[in-house]
């Protein structure tokens, strides 16, 4: 990364506790992405360091990072990420395999279910809606059973009505399986779901 | 996770690039194992044809009989033998009927190798002998019916010996190769020579044993006859067998073999090119499993398996293909083929497999393994750079590739690096010549319409992409550009050899006085015969007053020898002067004029004088020229020319060819009765044979040439759709912003017709300079400029690229603008 987008994250210190649920909010290029990336173990820092249970991530590879990630962490992307090349119950199963579950079919199954997907398992990303495809995305995120779930504008693809939903739905399944939540967002309504919520502005984190 | 892979393949499918790639190797896979199987078994038909022209895998020979305990020898080592014996004698029928003919006593195994032909009339319908005359039995040569006015059934005397001829002799495989000396043949058991009584010690004979059993037996046994020699024999080989149609399928098998090397290239980069761009659209799967947790060597794995997968279908089907295409070909000409083709075996099926997983190695892999670097971070950043450059050990390992294929295909190095050559100088050029010529139209284009202007900032824009594609457009049109201008002079080559009509008789010892009445009866018969041609039998003693060795040894090219000798006042048809000057008409100055390769051989050149002993008189006469000739003409050829003048005192007979229609055979018998001195050679089942083969082999070579056009074209569908994605981007934002369809189209034509264009010209500047270097070095054939192929060459480059380009793009004028943007 090029030196300069060091400066987008200035001296921030965050701990989040277990099944705690937290907001992280900024306005467009105010770093909320990268500060996700390197919360997630998708980036790693040049300094600094993030520690998510007893696991140092910035002291960890890439391939260890992966391997972190497919054990404890879930995704939810704004763009929902879905593999085109799968069905919803493949793209389900994806991580599930990736830890070479045994029950992954059934587990992925009975998660689609839950999101009221079960009628449409076999259908490929793009025969459904943006809602079906986020519910899609969070079914596969809770089906591998994370510690600690992200949501990068889990909702900003999405229409009001359908938005609303979804969100209903992260919130039900983040506390049936008590998962730690850190959602990204410039969406306040969604925001003030959270139980703490902090804003980003120029790289500087902020407690609202 | 395997499942992943097969499914990941399915749905990929959509994509494009994956039925390029698999395309790509199954044409690879199927030109190379089934050209290569093509070649083995053409070879083992070569070889078995040269047998066949001795009747065996080795023959001894001797004027006297060969010693018993070379025959204890070979029988233990269990190889098969047959005897010969050939002499003339004379033939007695009737009352008045008799004649010199060549007689040849075979014994039961004869021949050994090849086939034995008769037909049951005289001229009648050729039919394959299992085995010779029986015992009691003769076979005369077709002629020999009506000189001595016999039929079949009747009784004819050689010696004290009377015998029943029984059928007439066509065809033996070691026919001599010389038509003179001996006359009309008789075929007989090797049994019945004592009974004759013509045989007697120091008789003009020969014997000839005939050996025949696996090569390396053959091998053995040769080694240890060689050691028994004595000054009276002499062994043959393969290597003493004339290749008949040889000549034609060995090109036939070179230019296959050229084929294939250059189908192996262009499948490599197709592959290359599709794997690259598979693996730019698969940057965001790699980076979503990332996210998901999958380690790099997962992801290697994901991606391996899928390769390995495409490899195998790919491979499985490309052998089909292979197998299929020399099946095809030979099922279409074995009836034609003197000699059975042996079994192609596996290797060129494990040749076809060790090419597709070079090709997936060397060209596929390295983009593809760079996906497992790919970096998660592009989930959430579209603008991660994806880590796809091309490194320069990627083209070294790709250069290799091709190298070790092309040369472990072709087993020959210098094929391998002419084509590296062409290739390099191509891809140099190219690239200097194209970003010249992309910067030339940039300023031309800055003063042209706005539809112009987009094209050409476009080509400027991505100016060192687009030179790298037009180097990749112009090595695949260049190549088959190549493959076209070799395929039609080879085939125009044979056809002119051999058109409709070719003689397919001679006539030999035409006295003076019969020269006349011949013309005359072949005129009346409309038969249009060649200029009828003298000839004395004269013998070289010296070049430059030195004198050559005596030697019979044949392999010894500088020797006395005798040979005949013709005369002409002007240069013969098909002849071309190579070095000299042609005489005058009527000159009675002593000069001479040589064929040029004999006279290489003999290292003689323009201004020698040569000696000459022509019955007993000698002749001195000073080279004035030298003439090219096509040997494989039917036409009557001679190494010595001289002006009429100078052998006008020297008795002479004359020679023609003819072409006879198969219906008029009969006339040969007409003939034959009012000409019994002229000796008529028939050639007609010989021409018939090589105008069908070199028909097939021409078939083959347009099937061939037809599934490189389509491995062609896949380079540059792949070209094409490598490119695709960024233009379409940036068509799709033109179009929000309200740009009409004609406008894209007619810029994104423009566009690729301008690569098409840079790389048209290209490809027919190197295809020109390679034809040279191929036909000149490699297949030994005469090159000659084909302006033909520049209009043809770069035609062919605009409309196909700029073709596929706006085909390929089409979607960005068909699809909202809004859904494109969405999805690019």
């Amino acid at each position: 990364m090029p030196e300069t987008e060091l400066e987008i994250l200035k001296g921030i210190t965050l701990e989040i506790k277990s099944g705690e649920s937290v907001a992280i909010i900024g306005a467009s290029g105010s770093g909320k992405s990268t500060l996700l990336g390197l919360l997630a173990g998708l980036d790693e820092a040049s300094a600094g360091r993030v520690v998510i249970g007893d696991t140092d991530l910035s002291a960890l590879d890439e391939d260890a990072r992966a391997l972190f990630r497919a054990k404890h962490v879930g995704f939810v992307f704004q763009s929902f990420q879905l593999l085109p090349a799968l069905t919803a119950l493949e793209n389900v199963m994806l991580p599930l395999e990736l830890q070479s579950q045994a029950n992954a079919e059934a587990l992925a199954q009975r998660f689609l279910e839950r999101v009221g997907l079960q009628s449409r398992v076999s259908h490929y990303p793009r025969q459904l809606s943006g809602g079906e495809q986020q519910r899609v995305a969070i079914a596969r995120a809770f089906a591998a059973d994370p510690s600690i779930l992200f949501a990068d504008e889990p909702t900003g693809n999405l229409d009001t009505a359908t938005g609303a939903h979804i969100i209903d739905l992260l919130f039900e399944l983040n506390r049936e399986e008590g998962t730690t939540l850190v959602l990204v967002t410039h969406d306040h309504n969604l925001a003030n779901r959270c139980q703490r919520r902090f804003v980003l502005d120029s790289g500087a984190l902020v407690t609202e | 996770m395997s499942v992943t892979a097969t499914k990941m393949l399915a749905r990929d499918w959509r994509g494009g690039e994956l039925g390029v790639l698999l395309l790509a190797l199954i044409l690879a896979v199927g030109v190379v194992s089934g050209i290569s199987a093509f070649a083995t078994r053409l070879q083992s038909a070569l070889v078995q044809e040269s047998h066949r022209f001795l009747a065996a895998d080795l023959v001894a020979r001797s004027s006297r009989t060969l010693p018993e305990a070379w025959l204890d020898e070979a029988q233990l080592r269990d190889i098969e033998q047959a005897t010969t014996l050939t002499f003339p004698s004379m033939v007695f029928a009737g009352e008045e009927g008799m004649q010199l003919v060549s007689v040849k006593a075979v014994s039961d195994a004869y021949p050994l190798r090849g086939g034995l032909t008769f037909s049951e009339q005289p001229f009648g319908v050729v039919l394959p002998a299992a085995e010779g005359p029986a015992p009691g039995e003769v076979w005369l040569e077709s002629r020999l019916f009506p000189l001595l006015d016999v039929s079949i059934g009747d009784e004819v005397f050689v010696g004290d010996a009377s015998f029943t001829v029984t059928a007439a002799a066509r065809t033996e495989p070691d026919q001599a190769a010389s038509f003179y000396g001996y006359g009309p043949r008789l075929l007989m058991h090797y049994d019945d020579i004592p009974a004759t009584g013509v045989v007697q010690p120091g008789s003009r004979v020969e014997y000839r044993q005939l050996f025949a059993a696996q090569p390396e037996v053959i091998a053995d046994y040769k080694e240890w006859l060689e050691l028994q020699l004595e000054d009276d024999h002499r062994l043959l080989d393969v290597s003493d067998g004339q290749p008949g149609i040889g000549n034609a399928l060995q090109r036939a098998e070179r230019f296959l073999l050229l084929a294939g090397s250059l189908s192996v290239v262009l499948a490599g980069v197709a592959i290359a090119l599709a794997a690259r761009r598979f693996s730019e659209r698969h940057h965001d799967y790699v980076a979503i499993m990332k996210s998901l947790g999958a380690t790099s060597g997962k992801i290697n794995r994901l991606y391996g398996t899928s390769l390995l997968l495409l490899g195998c279908a790919a491979t499985a089907v490309g052998c089909f293909l292979g197998w299929s295409i020399q099946a095809a070909f030979f099922a279409a000409f074995a009836d034609q083929l003197p000699v059975q083709p042996g079994p192609a075996g596996i290797r060129p099926y494990a040749i076809g497999a060790a090419t597709s997983l070079t090709c997936l190695l060397c060209f596929a892999w390295p983009p593809l393994r760079r996906l497992g670097q790919a970096s998660p971070l592009r989930v959430l950043r579209r603008d991660t750079p994806a880590e796809n450059r091309r490194t320069l050990g990627d083209y070294a390992l790709g250069l290799a590739a091709v190298t070790l294929l092309m040369w472990g295909y072709s087993q020959d190095w210098q094929l391998t690096l002419a084509i590296l050559a062409g290739l390099a100088i191509t891809v140099a050029l190219g690239l200097g010549l194209a970003l010249t010529l992309l910067r030339g139209g940039r300023l031309v284009g800055m003063r042209a319409g706005s539809i112009w202007r987009l094209a050409l900032a476009g080509l400027q824009r991505r100016g060192t992409s687009n030179a790298m594609q037009v180097v990749i457009f112009a090595m695949a049109i260049m190549l088959l550009l190549v493959l076209v201008l070799v395929r039609t002079s080879l085939i125009d080559e044979w056809q002119t050899q051999l058109p409709e009509g070719t003689p397919n008789h001679f006539m030999l010892n035409i006295g003076p006085e019969d020269v006349q009445p011949v013309d005359q009866m072949l005129r009346q018969q409309n038969i249009n015969s060649e200029a009828l041609y003298p000839m004395i039998r004269g013998r070289i003693m010296a070049v430059n007053a030195i004198e050559l060795p005596q030697t019979e040894d044949r392999s010894e090219d500088r020797r006395q020898r005798e040979s005949n000798l013709t005369w002409s006042d002007g240069l013969p048809e098909g002849n071309k002067l190579y070095a000299g000057q042609w005489w005058e008409p009527n000159t009675e100055a002593p000069l001479v004029s040589l064929e040029r390769e004999f006279a290489e051989r003999m290292g003689i050149q323009v201004g020698d004088t040569l000696s000459f002993v022509i019955g007993s008189q000698p002749l001195e006469v000073t080279v004035s020229s030298l003439r090219e000739l096509d040997w494989q003409t039917m036409r009557p050829n001679f190494f010595y020319v001289f002006p009429p003048r100078v052998l006008a005192s020297y008795p002479a007979t004359f020679m023609t060819s003819f072409f006879l229609p198969p219906g008029d055979k009969a006339f040969l018998n007409d003939f034959v009765r009012s000409f019994p001195t002229v000796t008529v050679i028939e050639m007609d089942v010989v021409v018939e044979q090589i105008r069908t083969i070199v028909d097939q082999v021409s078939a083959a070579i347009e099937l061939v040439l037809a599934i490189i056009l389509a491995t062609g074209s896949l380079v540059l569908v792949a070209g094409v759709q490598a490119s695709v994605d960024a233009r379409m981007h940036e068509s799709a934002i033109l179009r929000a912003l309200g740009a009409r369809r004609g406008l894209l189209l007619g810029g994104l034509f423009i566009e690729f017709a301008a690569l098409g264009l840079f790389a048209g010209l290209l490809a027919t500047v190197a295809a020109e300079a390679s034809v040279y270097v191929f036909q000149e070095w490699v297949m030994d054939m005469r090159y000659s400029p084909s302006p033909g192929i520049w209009p043809l060459g770069i035609g062919l480059g605009m409309l196909l690229i700029a073709g596929l380009g706006v085909y390929n793009c089409r979607k960005v004028v068909s699809s909202p603008p809004v859904a494109l943007l969405r999805e690019l």
